[in-house]
């Protein structure tokens, strides 16, 4: 894997090439944005400017002196905001139209001209692109409050392509993604980075300590998988057992405790409540004892009892 | 254990350093704009905001439906919502108000001069109600002391407890997380900003813990107190075609409480009345990261990287052996573990679209965990009682694990595009059974777009799992039955596809999607341990848009995972077998219109969601074992109406009802001394609903 790394260097100093614009002469409307807002005059659209986008001090922003307003966006604007003819269908703004043909790529390009530094080569890396999935599909740029930017509204807009993980968080134990507590990218981050699963931090493990730094040792006695995957037992998106565990104790714990004794019994339905209860069963099943699942700091603690 | 050198991370440090050196120029372009004078753009100036005052009655009290959200007793709420803006010439703010008068409120503030600094404060509480139905006998004393009852009589069993009913006092299970965050940015030049961040986090409250002896445990309301204080500092380049930028992570872990100490409520060995046990140690996680980015327009191509190093370092004291004088434990090897983990992740992807119908990306990921921390022989005291005279090595686990992906994209035709992509990976593990395990992964996907509104996505795929060996030496001197194969250490063959159709038409507002997934797993070198998993996943969302003011949504989901393990009592060859099955059901619906009458708002959402986990043993001591299903049945109900009295003015009248009713073996009729080698604490099985019935006024400035 060493080798790869070195091979990795040598490819990105042999590629290095420096780009140039088409130099093609686009052609703007006169007045920019006055023209457009002669006929957009939509509470909807006009929100624009409660937003970041349409700050005039910030020369960055699209309404920012010297830029070129809704142009900015929406592509060269002349040929659209021009005279048409009785029955000519009015030709399509370049970009962000519901009549316009530009690809989902050709639309990403518009905000990546901008964001390309700091979204755009994790975006690139991430699994969106290949999909297919266009910056508008999540965000609206237009809306003072943007609901993937907000933590009550961000996981709904998620869930429109993430079906299944919908389906997840609604089971009975789950993070508080329903209560409107907990968004997705307190985990994720959805403009794709180089870390798996684009999470928010480099690993698992590393993502979920963020808030439960409690499990992170390192312990003078380790639980293997603790230390290498929360997900090995774990549902993160949730679960029909509490803890969000993916499966009940002491089956969960049976699938790799084989120890000679109590972890290899097949504990059945004779040690329920109503009969003759089992403490390896009812309650915490495992964790009666064997409370210390994360690891243990105690020096008689290598049973994970202490 | 160290597997890797701090020389061997040169590497990677190198690469993203000699990338960064070599970023690429910048593109501009110009139009003249002298005449866009924007005289009809109605920029925000001063202060706008929406606020909300409100009050909300709650029928029942509910861990479950106050957890998250603070309604978790009944009675009247009080509460403030809000949201508003200033915006002068340069300086702006933005600021939110959530359930201020909830213990799951939250402020958050940002600001600035925007293309110059900005900054932004939060503060947030998160509620976290497990159980309202818990009791125990133990009294708390300071944060790390449970006591028992004056007059408590010990016996051997619960069932001997002659004081247990009349020491019993109510104690529900449930904590409090605070979150505190301040942190801004600065932009000297458009390509240079630095960042700083910190965030704290408090939390504390009980949780439930098994304190065991011998034969007989007692399930504690361990109080903690948590903080774990984050500061993240970092500088960016940015560059037309490039950035590169270099931060530092620091996350400390505190924990008020290093040690739990309890009063055996069972009949005590002598010395060894009051037990202890260690909590969560102090930690500190510091980690820095260069990242970078490159893009290549003329070739279509981006590359990006990232490079970080860390150390996990932890020194609490130890506690010793046993609480019991009158054992002679022996001496502890170190007072303090002084342990350390290194860290190294690096990342490299290239993506690149040198064709026109043609798409390639490369990826190679490396995370090691280097446990470098020293081993000593330990001999541990057995839970109070005797010396294990057995010498024990303390584990330091690490691995190191890699990924390799390649996977391109070719459009056949402007309505089919052809996927296809191979990922290899391989994990290195110290202490395990398996040490070396790689795992080739092949997919292939086809994208058919029949009409500009369909599509339809068909993918699908195989991943083998090999593992050199999987050494039984090791399995046994764990203890473990040689014939068990621990499902993460295992061979393992994988196949998955998914189906996903979308179809919204142009003509209608309407949009249907349905997506099905499945995984079928097989671990067919498994005597013992997992032996087959798989999951099926079907879902289907509808939304329609029937009026310029109204609209409506139904979705379903199922989700369905279903597993077969073997086990062995008799410590040789499998002699039960369990399966496990979860099924999982939802469906949600509900409708808005705005505007009726011009004045009203009426909102309506349903779901419902319904859980099933069948279990069933089949051992050779007796005839098939099927537990009780365990279930849990949530209905969720919301009306609000809201109406507009003027232009600032507004009322809101909520009326939501929840149930959940749960069906729970491990806890149906498990009072405090069922159990008689355990006491536990008594929690029931959910069975809970709540109406909040909410009344607001919404002022806009």
């Amino acid at each position: 894997m060493r080798l790869l790394t070195v091979v990795i260097a040598g490819i990105m100093l042999a590629g290095l090439s420096v780009g140039t614009a088409d130099g093609q002469e686009p052609s703007y409307s006169r007045e920019g944005a006055d023209t457009c807002l002669s006929c957009h005059e939509e509470d909807a659209m006009l929100a624009i400017f409660g937003t970041k986008h349409a700050v005039p001090s910030d020369p960055r922003s699209p309404f920012g002196h010297g830029q070129l307003q809704c142009e900015a966006c929406h592509g060269p604007g002349d040929d659209h905001a021009g005279r048409v003819r009785r029955g000519q269908e009015r030709p399509s703004i370049p970009f962000f139209s519901s009549t316009g043909t530009s690809s989902v790529e050709e639309h990403n390009g518009q905000c990546l001209d901008c964001h390309n530094s700091d979204v755009g080569f994790g975006w690139h890396a991430g699994a969106h692109p290949v999909d297919e999935v266009a910056c508008v599909d999540c965000h609206n740029s237009h809306a003072r409050v943007d609901d993937v930017l907000q933590t009550s509204t961000q996981p709904e807009v998620c869930f429109d392509c993430h079906q299944l993980q919908r389906t997840e968080t609604m089971k009975a134990f789950s993070h508080p993604f329903l209560q409107g507590k907990m968004d997705c990218s307190s985990c994720h981050s959805p403009h794709g980075d180089n870390a798996a699963t684009q999470l928010a931090r480099q690993t698992v493990n590393d993502t979920c300590q963020q808030c439960h730094a409690e499990m992170r040792g390192p312990y003078l006695w380790e639980h293997a998988p603790v230390s290498e995957d929360c997900g090995l037992c774990h549902a993160p998106h949730g679960s029909n057992h509490p803890g969000m565990l993916t499966k009940r104790a002491p089956l969960l714990c049976q699938s790799c405790h084989s120890q000679i004794g109590h972890p290899s019994i097949a504990y059945g339905t004779e040690g329920l409540a109503s009969d003759m209860p089992s403490r390896y069963l009812l309650g915490q099943s495992c964790m009666n004892c064997h409370s210390q699942v994360h690891g243990s700091n105690h020096p008689s603690g290598t049973k994970l009892m202490r | 254990m160290t597997m890797m050198t701090n020389n061997s991370k040169l590497p990677y440090v190198l690469t993203a350093v000699g990338a960064i050196a070599l970023a690429p120029a910048v593109n501009a372009q110009t139009v003249d704009t002298s005449d866009w004078a924007c005289e009809y753009c109605p920029f925000e100036e001063g202060h706008q905001g929406d606020y909300e005052v409100g009050a909300t009655s709650v029928s029942d009290a509910s861990a479950y439906f106050g957890n998250a959200t603070g309604y978790d007793e009944d009675g009247v709420y009080g509460n403030v919502d809000g949201q508003g803006s200033y915006a002068g010439d340069k300086h702006r703010m933005r600021w939110t108000l959530e359930d201020l008068a909830l213990d799951s409120r939250a402020a958050e503030l940002d600001g600035g001069r925007q293309g110059k600094f900005d900054y932004n404060l939060a503060w947030r509480e998160l509620p976290r109600r497990e159980f309202l139905t818990t009791s125990t006998i133990f009294a708390q004393s300071g944060g790390d002391t449970l006591l028992l009852p004056a007059g408590w009589v010990n016996a051997a069993l619960t069932t001997g407890m002659t004081e247990l009913d009349a020491s019993l006092v109510s104690r529900n299970i449930e904590s409090d997380r605070r979150v505190y965050e301040i942190g801004g940015r600065y932009l000297p030049t458009n390509r240079f900003s630095f960042s700083a961040n910190y965030r704290r986090q408090e939390k504390d409250g009980l949780n439930i813990y098994g304190g065991s002896t011998f034969t007989n445990a007692s399930l504690l309301p361990m109080p903690f107190d948590y903080a774990t204080d984050e500061v993240d500092i970092g500088v960016r380049y940015s560059g037309d075609n490039s950035f590169v930028s270099l931060s530092w992570y620091l996350s400390d872990f505190e924990n008020e409480n290093l040690s739990l100490q309890w009063e055996n409520p069972f009949t005590p060995t002598t010395g060894a009345e009051t037990l202890a046990m260690a909590q969560a140690p102090d930690s500190e996680f510091s980690q820095i990261t260069l990242a970078a980015g490159f893009s290549y327009p003329d070739l279509r191509t981006v590359m990006s990287l990232s490079a970080s190093i860390g150390e996990i370092t932890q020194s609490s004291a130890l506690l010793p052996y046993t609480t019991n004088a009158n054992v002679a434990a022996d001496p502890l090897p170190r007072s303090a573990l002084d342990g350390s983990i290194d860290t190294t992740n690096f990342a490299f992807s290239v993506t690149s679209r040198l064709f026109e119908k043609a798409r390639i990306k490369f990826s190679y990921r490396y995370d090691e965990r280097d446990n470098t921390t020293t081993q000593d022989t330990w001999n541990r005291v057995i839970t109070d009682i005797v010396v294990s005279g057995d010498l024990e090595l303390n584990i330091p686990y690490s691995f190191e694990r890699s990924l390799v992906s390649l996977s391109g994209d070719y459009d056949l035709f402007d309505s089919v595009r052809l996927s296809a992509g191979y990922d290899y990976r391989e994990t290195e593990r110290d202490f395990q059974e398996v040490a070396s395990q790689e795992e080739n992964t092949g997919w292939g996907r086809v994208r058919w777009r029949p009409g500009q509104t369909v599509q339809i996505d068909v993918r699908g795929g195989a991943a083998k799992r090999d593992v050199d060996l999987y050494d039984e030496a090791v399995a046994v001197s764990l203890g473990q039955n040689p014939l068990m194969r621990k499902y993460s250490l295992a061979y393992r063959y994988r196949e998955f596809g998914e189906l996903t159709f979308t179809w919204s038409p142009l003509e209608a507002p309407v949009s249907i999607t349905v997506n099905g997934l499945y995984a079928d797993d097989s671990y067919s070198q498994s005597q013992l341990g997992l032996t087959a998993g798989d999951e099926l996943s079907l879902s289907g969302d509808f939304s329609w848009s029937f009026s310029e003011n109204g609209s409506l949504y139904v979705n379903i989901g199922s989700d369905s995972l279903q597993s077969e393990q073997a086990g062995s009592e008799s410590f040789g060859a499998p002699d039960w077998y369990a399966t496990n099955d979860d099924d999982f059901t939802t469906i949600g619906a509900g409708f808005r219109v705005q505007q009726i009458g011009e004045n009203f708002d009426l909102q309506l959402d349903y779901s419902h969601s319904d859980g099933t986990s069948k279990i069933n043993i089949d051992s050779a001591a007796g005839a098939p074992d099927q537990f009780p299903d365990l279930t849990t049945d949530i209905d969720y109900l919301r009306l609000r109406l809201g109406y507009q009295r003027s232009e600032r003015l507004g009322f809101d009248l909520s009326v939501s009802y929840q149930q959940l009713q749960a069906d729970d073996w491990a806890l149906q009729g498990v009072a405090p001394d069922t159990i008689p080698e355990v006491l536990s604490l008594g929690a029931m099985p959910y069975d809970e609903d709540s109406l909040w019935i909410g009344i607001g006024f919404r002022y806009s400035m």
